[in-house]
């Protein structure tokens, strides 16, 4: 995949299995993002195809929903929250009354229900992305693209978002596709991990994380195959992590 | 501190009062001429004769609704043409230098070729309003809907919104608090054009009340009449921002 | 290369609007006592420059516009600067500043003319009213912002209070007053044409409104061409005065 002269991704194949959790991890600037737009439909492939469930993608689909890190704008800032929850619907024509009632109890399962009059601008960082999440959601994606979306908020927002994200991804079944530069949350959310190295982005190794489910912050932190899978993730690529520094 | 914020309030009336009181007082030592400075007083008196008379609001409201007109038609304008100059960028390469040399340009300076085609008639002076303040706004909606986050962009090519709805649902409210600057500058430069073109064309208005005062040397009604246009612009502009606060109040709750 | 292509494509228009309203003209299609022909409009502003009334018009505007754009920048800082230095007078005096305010400055035309007649003085009258209001708010807003460790330098060296004012508080204002000053210039001009087209019989605005009353739409396009050109030169030079002026007041921290 190449922007201008730059090839950002070289020989990059990826599969990824209907209903699992792959994080991908690698050093700033690795293309990790490029990887997630490509499998948005957002941009298209200077080289190479990319399928999603047997077809091609062409475009942008209802399908494949995206969360971005910046939830500040990716919220529309003059809808209350139901509304931007809501805005899923609305392609689909539904009435004012159903769209609302809809939305609202997407917002209930996420635990949102009481913000629901509110004005994004007028919640915490982790609520707003929250939100983002039920927006997705609303879209009933098969497949769920998360663009390093804890990266904005602190660590104790990112442990409960963690996992309410990765409860929402079993419940639903919706393939999770998660980038990522934090290489222990890769290990805690992922079924599969998938390490990019930089310049050009390109796949190091895919790791298989044999950890049972559902986690725990405390307990699968500490357990040994967590332990064996960091060590490897850090070794393979620290040293580019670092160069970036 | 209320007692303070009391305090001030009351000291901003005094002087105030104290102001107009000095003006009296001068006025009727005749130490200030009583055909350019009539006393608040005299003021006052004929602009309750004026109203009593009813001279006031047939004229205040000729000069409101061509204002109204001329300012609606204008914002209309503004914000589709603003919309489309941003969304092509064909008409931008092609339009820019011509929108560049005519920015620039008073609008009153379209009074001779309108009196040239129309007149000097009613429809002259909403024309000329309508060409005079169609510009802010143009500016402001093309600004807005330059500036709209293209991230809005990608969630709605997501969520597979058409160009219709996204026009509409995700660029216009967007654009809409620039657009809003641009629509309170049209605004004010709409009175001034009614103003100036009713006195330019002789039509039956407050503009060509104060005139007519000066012609007369009537000057407590000149400036009874500039106190009502004084309020004419509080009152619009005040309008215009309660509207401004109610669409736009979720600027107003950000944490 | 690109910025030729994109400056050629941006003539196109105007080249081609011009172009059809000289054939319309010629073919006998737009009307002729409103609409004359391009060719006819360049020739009676060739004119018009020749026997120099052009050139006379704009001074007399000019003069009017930077007269009153003076006085009411020296108005609008006088004002400016107490009020932006002490909070107390600013909540006293404000209220009544903001009921004057929102008088259009036209609206003072016939006062004007009560007072002074027609000529240069009435014309400056409302242009001093309409740029004092821009400067007077700049200069308040940038008196305010000033760094409060030099008026207590101002007050440890026992300056007397108009001193302090000229020598520390309206130097470290001055990058903001003068950008409220360009704004002024803009408006000066405006109010100085405007005042012409519907009043007074001076300068580039009065020229318009004579060709227009008299049957002469040629002129009065030459004129109204002129008066772009003129505007747009002079928005350029106080650009360029406004960065020069910002790059020598606005250097260091704020």
């Amino acid at each position: 995949m190449r922007f201008g002269n730059r090839l950002v991704l070289d020989n990059v194949h990826l599969s990824v299995r209907m209903g699992e959790f792959l994080c991908v991890v690698g050093p700033s600037g690795c293309g990790k993002t490029t990887l997630l737009r490509l499998f948005a439909g957002l941009i298209s492939a200077t080289s190479g195809e990319l399928f999603a469930m047997d077809r091609p993608i062409v475009g942008p689909s209802r399908e494949r929903a995206i969360v971005f890190q910046d939830y500040g704008r990716s919220l529309l800032p003059w809808r209350s929250v139901w509304a931007n929850v809501a805005l899923a619907y609305e392609t689909l024509g539904m009435a004012r009354a159903e769209r609302r009632e809809r939305a609202f109890a997407l917002l209930a399962r996420m635990g949102l229900a009481e913000v629901g009059e509110y004005y994004p601008g007028q919640l915490s960082g982790g609520m707003q992305q929250r939100v983002q999440i039920a927006r997705a959601l609303a879209q009933e994606p098969r497949v769920l693209l998360m663009d390093e979306p804890f990266g904005a908020l602190d660590a104790m927002t990112r442990q409960t978002l963690q996992d309410e994200i990765a409860r929402l991804a079993s419940e639903r079944q919706i393939t999770t596709v998660f980038i990522t530069h934090d290489l222990e949350e890769a290990i805690y959310l992922g079924d599969h991990v998938v390490a990019l190295a930089s310049n050009p982005g390109r796949v190091i190794e895919t790791m298989e994380v044999d950890l049972a489910r559902p986690r725990d912050q405390l307990g699968t932190r500490e357990a040994p195959p967590f332990l064996k899978h960091r060590h490897r993730l850090f070794q393979l690529l620290l040293p580019g992590m670092q160069q970036h520094e | 501190m209320r007692a303070r914020r009391w305090a001030t309030r009351i000291g901003a009336l005094l002087f105030a009062v104290a102001v107009l009181g000095l003006w009296q007082g001068l006025a009727d030592a005749r130490l200030l001429s009583p055909v350019f400075f009539p006393s608040p007083l005299r003021t006052w008196a004929a602009l309750r004769a004026m109203a009593i008379r009813g001279d006031l609001w047939g004229p205040a409201g000729a000069t409101c609704l061509r204002m109204f007109y001329g300012w609606a038609a204008a914002s209309l304008l503004g914000v589709l043409v603003g919309a489309s100059i941003a969304r092509s960028a064909a008409a931008r390469i092609y339009l820019q230098p011509l929108l560049e040399f005519l920015r620039p340009l008073p609008a009153s300076a379209i009074i001779p070729p309108a009196i040239l085609f129309l007149g000097l008639t009613n429809r002259m002076v909403v024309t000329v309003i309508a060409f005079g303040a169609i510009w802010p706004v143009l500016l402001g909606s093309y600004h807005g809907f330059r500036s709209v986050d293209p991230r809005l962009g990608e969630v709605a090519a997501l969520l597979r919104i058409k160009a219709a709805p996204y026009l509409w649902k995700v660029a216009l409210p967007s654009a809409l608090p620039d657009i809003f600057a641009g629509v309170r500058v049209s605004l004010a430069i709409a009175l001034i054009l009614a103003i100036v073109a009713e006195m330019q064309a002789a039509q039956s208005g407050l503009g060509l009340n104060i005139l007519m005062a000066q012609r007369s040397f009537r000057s407590p009604e000149l400036y009874a009449g500039i106190v009502v246009l004084g309020i004419l612009g509080l009152i619009t502009n005040q309008v215009l921002l309660a509207a401004e606060c109610y669409l736009l109040r979720w600027r107003t709750l950000i944490r | 290369m690109n910025s030729a292509i994109s400056a050629s494509r941006g003539a196109l228009v105007p080249i081609l609007l011009v172009a059809l309203w000289e054939l319309g003209e010629r073919a006998g299609v737009l009307p002729p006592d409103t609409l004359s022909s391009p060719a006819a409009i360049l020739s009676a502003g060739a004119e018009a420059l020749r026997d120099g009334s052009l050139l006379w018009g704009t001074i007399e505007t000019f003069e009017t516009a930077l007269g009153g754009l003076a006085i009411g920048t020296l108005i609008g800082v006088a004002l400016g600067a107490p009020l932006g230095l002490s909070p107390v007078m600013e909540a006293i005096v404000g209220p009544t500043l903001d009921a004057i305010r929102p008088v259009p400055s036209m609206a003072l035309l016939p006062l004007a003319l009560l007072i002074y007649g027609f000529g240069a003085r009435m014309e400056i009258m409302v242009v001093t009213f309409a740029c004092t209001w821009p400067v007077l708010i700049v200069t308040v807003s940038a008196v305010r912002a000033i760094d409060r460790r030099l008026l207590e330098v101002a007050r440890a060296l026992e300056m007397p209070p108009l001193l302090s004012m000229f020598r520390i508080t309206l130097p470290a204002a001055l990058a903001r007053i003068g950008v409220g000053v360009r704004v002024a210039a803009g408006i000066a001009l405006v109010v100085a044409v405007t005042t012409e087209i519907v009043l007074n019989p001076r300068g580039l605005g009065y020229d318009m409104i004579v060709a227009a009353q008299s049957m002469r739409p040629d002129l009065m396009w030459a004129d109204l061409v002129w008066l772009g050109l003129v505007g747009l030169l002079f928005d350029l030079c106080l650009r360029w005065i406004e960065r020069a002026w910002l790059s020598r007041y606005a250097a260091g921290p704020a």
